[in-house]
């Protein structure tokens, strides 16, 4: 088993995007001190019960860049306290942070260079500003353009440019203008989503009670699945003229340049998730944490999480690991033979260097792979 | 004993208060304690509460001033008009029970008809004359239009309010006639109702029309030809009252160890073997299933159930009907015959409530009369077994003659309906200056789909709609097929008439392409005639369906996610390489028939 991740979840948003159904809270900020403070708590508990040291870090959102360096200098120096875990390796170890543009000005983004963090992932989502404020983003495409230029500044080298498409009102030409205008910007990363409406969030409202939202004019115009698939097809045949290697459903990178916490989750390694909301998966167990701030913070760090039902992981296994381009070792599907031959028939999966991997057809509607396997 | 025995029943469109009317008999005659009343007592099954109809008639015995009086109840349906026929004819008088403010409607004119045809006296009842809207004199004037009773006969009620109830009693000592028959004559007991007891057996509801019958007697059934032993006879009140014997003109009850209903059917005549009666009561019919449909369990290992669930209810339904088929698209199920939609309907609602079924009801159809080149006549109740289009030389269905009443503003109305429906115009008659009777010929298989419910809709629900069946008659009719993919769906086949085909070929396609869900391949739908394609769409595959996003946080969600995916692609039914919701055997059910 590759060495261990850890993830860091910072639950804070100056504003909640009408899209996102993550575990993130607006308006909460005067609690960042103390949970700071919680989390240095929890990974000095947590942290010895891995055995490697760690490969990666990352810190996700919610808005990892509101929080100031100080916080970040914290939760780094608990990290390096026990030099058996990490220490001296810090510089080999992926660090990332995802930044929003409209949190972080030139000097923060130097301090947090300085203290290590080497990998940044900029959620740009679109380069129009109509769009950016149908999806309730608190920053603008200038501000995007300008943002990127400041991290190459201070001297990060690695950087993750976050798009979506198929938004509402997006023409297919809207789409193009955007992939082209981010790989005009040449980042060694790409993550292009495909917008998903998700319960609980202000747009599955406007998509499903749309006799409401048509009387409030806010009725969600989404691109057809046939545009959408279009711009997919696209951004599959753009990216690979530049450069870019597609290597899961919605990622693309440079040549050794995959985003390594990443894939950790694909191949369902051991992680350690700390903070609100956090999953963690060590040694085919699989828990989670309370997802609220207060409660959080209240509980003990020992109590905070609970595990889910021990099923069969492997499953889990089989529908993250085909979501990698490159597929899963045949042997790991024992047990799913009829399974897999239907897939085979209906032109989804295919056989390729002893691996079984998604089609082209299977990528469009890689559902339809995975539910045969939960 | 004869003269102090009176049998009645009430006859009544729905909601017009029959049941309440009972309940107010039952209560004043001190039968039932009014603190043991449920509201409508003869309304015993939960789902003839909820639809407000009585579908099995049962029989109460009440005392009054002396006098023995047997209520039997009637059916409130016209899918069981032969049923209302037997109990009337237990019967020597009616309660002809009219909503003051709604007036007469086309089923009460019908049971009325039925009534006088038995020869019962018939005693006009106006009921809820406490409403504001009654307007009892209109009424009177109806029922002396329509009835030929003098309106002096009239007695004026409200069930609700217990107004008239006396008046109504005391009319049925009067009016009413006690039985005829002879104690002393061979045994003849008119079965007239029967249910399934599963510790009993089949409990039968009789009249005794001479005769007498006790335990420990050998029967014969006249009409089945089944012979049992009488095990006990009673009366009938809240629950079944023992008694030593049943004589002439009495109504009750017969056990007799009988396993099933169907060999003990309604209007048989039961005699004594010993010495039985030279001939059995006239008007015994075996009741034959007008509509068919296919049921299919929705999960293939279902099917056993299915099949025992309906047996539970045949064994106490003689009218229901079923046989083991097999679908080419469906797989294993039961073809079952019904005495009309509505009895399909509860039949159906009951597997599902009852038994806990997932099942696909195909459109259902009548009988046809095919007849071939070769002379041979075939009765074809699946359209997937009709011959092939070269053999037929002609086709005959099922026809009704069919009666409305309705305000004389929705004549247009009604007309445009019914000739759209390939009716017949026949007759068209004034009750009184406002409402008119049309009578019109039309083919059964109109009426089985939602012709009663678009006559309530045209005509903003006055009007009221009875028929009767009158034989079989030559249509232009063709089998159109569903293809899905290339390949026939034998379910989703119908029988339709030539100059509609088209039009429902063409609906029917454009309703699946709605309701079937997009699938990784393009599945082309085709309605066709023989193998002439009338009517086509595309379904076109589906575009892109993969989760975006899916990272260590995600996991048990997006698992669910895809989980609740495939607990939908169970709810549907797997033809060929297709999956059908049950919304596209209901498509054919609006569309097609």
């Amino acid at each position: 088993m590759a060495a261990p991740s850890l993830y860091i979840h910072l639950p804070f948003c100056k504003k909640k995007c009408n899209y996102c159904d993550f575990v993130s809270y607006a308006g909460k900020e005067e609690l960042i001190d103390e949970y700071v403070e919680t989390l240095i708590q929890e990974i000095k508990l947590q942290l010895p019960t891995l055995d490697a040291p760690l490969s990666t870090i990352f810190f996700g959102g919610g808005t990892p860049t509101l929080l100031e360096p100080k916080h970040y200098e914290k939760i780094l120096t608990t990290l390096s306290w026990k030099p058996a875990t990490m220490s001296s390796r810090l510089p080999e170890i992926e660090i990332t942070i995802e930044a929003n543009p409209g949190t972080a000005d030139l000097n923060k983004l130097k301090e947090l260079r300085s203290l290590g963090i080497n990998r940044l992932s900029i959620g740009i989502q679109s380069f129009h500003d109509h769009h950016l404020q149908t999806l309730g983003r608190i920053h603008s495409s200038s501000q995007a353009l300008h943002f990127y230029e400041d991290a190459r500044a201070v001297g990060f080298e690695n950087i993750s440019l976050d798009l979506i498409f198929a938004l509402p009102d997006q023409s297919f030409e809207e789409w193009k203008k955007d992939l082209q205008q981010a790989i005009a910007l040449n980042p060694e990363h790409l993550s292009a989503y495909s917008l998903q409406i998700e319960e609980g969030t202000p747009f599955w409202e406007m998509t499903n009670d749309k006799l409401k939202m048509k009387n409030e004019g806010k009725a969600l115009n989404l691109p057809t699945e046939e545009v959408a698939l279009a711009m997919y097809e696209y951004t599959i045949e753009a990216l690979w003229l530049t450069g870019y290697k597609h290597y899961e459903i919605s990622n693309f990178a440079k040549a050794g340049k995959e985003c390594r916490h990443n894939l950790h989750y694909w191949q369902m390694g051991n992680w350690l998730g700390v903070g609100a909301g956090a999953h963690s998966h060590v040694d085919g167990k699989l828990w989670a944490n309370v997802d609220s701030i207060e409660e959080y913070l209240i509980r003990k760090p020992a109590t905070v999480s609970s595990r889910f039902p021990d099923e069969a992981r492997r499953n889990e296994l089989l529908f993250m690991g085909l979501r990698l381009l490159d597929g899963l070792p045949t042997e790991k599907f024992h047990g799913f033979e009829k399974e897999v031959a239907e897939l085979i028939a209906d032109g989804l999966l295919k056989e390729e260097n002893g691996n079984y991997k998604l089609t082209k057809q299977g990528l469009y509607l890689g559902n339809l792979v995975f539910e045969k396997f939960v | 004993m004869l003269k102090k025995i009176r049998n009645f029943s009430i006859i009544a469109h729905i909601d017009h208060g029959k049941s309440t009317l009972a309940d107010r008999l039952l209560e004043f005659t001190g039968t039932i304690a009014k603190r043991d009343m449920k509201a409508q007592i003869l309304d015993s099954m939960d789902l003839e509460r909820e639809r407000g109809i009585t579908i099995k008639a049962q029989a109460i015995r009440m005392n009054y001033k002396g006098y023995i009086i047997n209520l039997i109840d009637t059916p409130g349906h016209v899918d069981f008009s032969y049923e209302v026929s037997r109990s009337l004819a237990a019967c020597e008088g009616a309660l002809l029970l009219i909503d003051a403010s709604q007036g007469i409607e086309a089923q009460t004119l019908a049971n009325a008809n039925l009534a006088t045809q038995a020869k019962l006296k018939i005693i006009p009842v106006i009921n809820k004359i406490d409403l504001p809207a009654a307007e009892p004199e209109k009424i009177k004037e109806e029922i002396e239009n329509i009835f030929a009773i003098s309106r002096d006969e009239v007695i004026l009620a409200s069930a609700k309010e217990g107004i008239g109830i006396s008046e109504i009693l005391d009319a049925v000592i009067e009016r009413v006639p006690p039985p005829e028959g002879d104690p002393d004559a061979p045994l003849q007991a008119l079965i007239f109702d029967s249910h399934y007891d599963s510790f009993r057996g089949v409990i039968a509801y009789v009249r005794i029309v001479n005769g007498r019958i006790k335990a420990g007697q050998k029967i014969k059934m006249m009409g089945a030809g089944g012979e049992f032993e009488i095990q006990e006879v009673g009366t009938l009140k809240l629950g079944l009252m023992p008694q030593e014997e049943l004589t002439a003109g009495e109504v009750g009850y017969v056990v007799a160890n009988i396993k099933n209903v169907k060999e003990c059917r309604v209007g048989d005549t039961i005699t004594n073997l010993v010495k039985p009666a030279a001939h059995m009561l006239p008007g015994y019919v075996q009741i034959k299933p007008m509509v068919f449909c296919g049921f299919y369990p929705l999960a293939g290992e279902d099917y056993e159930n299915l099949k025992d669930a309906v047996g539970k209810l045949q064994l106490n339904d003689g009218a229901l009907f079923f046989e083991p088929e097999t679908s080419a698209a469906l797989g294993y199920g039961l073809r079952c015959g019904f005495l009309g939609l509505l009895h399909l309907e509860i039949i159906q609602e009951r597997l599902e409530r009852e038994f806990n079924l997932n099942i696909i009801a195909t459109a259902p159809n009548v009988v046809y009369k095919v007849n071939l080149f070769n002379k041979e006549a075939r009765y074809v109740d699946n359209p997937s077994m009709m011959p092939p289009v070269g053999e037929i030389s002609s086709v005959e269905e099922p026809y009704l003659k069919l009666t409305i009443f309705t305000p004389s503003d929705y004549v247009g109305s009604v007309m445009d309906l019914s000739i759209d429906k390939r009716a017949t115009f026949i007759n068209m008659e004034y009750l009184d200056q406002k409402r008119v009777m049309l009578t019109f010929e039309m083919p059964l298989s109109e009426i089985i789909s939602e012709y009663h419910d678009q006559l309530k809709s045209v005509t903003r629900g006055y009007a009221s709609m009875d028929y009767e069946l009158i034989g079989y008659k030559e249509s232009d009719l063709v089998k159109l097929d569903i293809l899905l993919n290339g390949e026939p769906v034998d379910a989703l086949s119908i029988i339709v008439h030539r100059e509609k085909a088209y039009y429902k070929g063409k609906k029917l396609v454009e309703k699946l392409k709605e309701v079937i869900p997009r699938h990784q391949f393009q599945i082309p739908i085709q309605a066709s005639i023989g193998a002439k394609v009338i009517a086509r769409e595309n379904i076109s595959a589906m575009g892109k369906n993969v989760l975006a996003k899916c990272y260590g946080g995600d996991i048990t969600r997006k698992r669910k996610l895809l989980e609740k995916q495939k607990e939908g692609k169970k709810r549907m039914k797997r033809v060929g390489r297709v999956d059908l919701p049950q919304e596209a055997f209901l498509a054919v059910l609006r569309i097609g028939t």
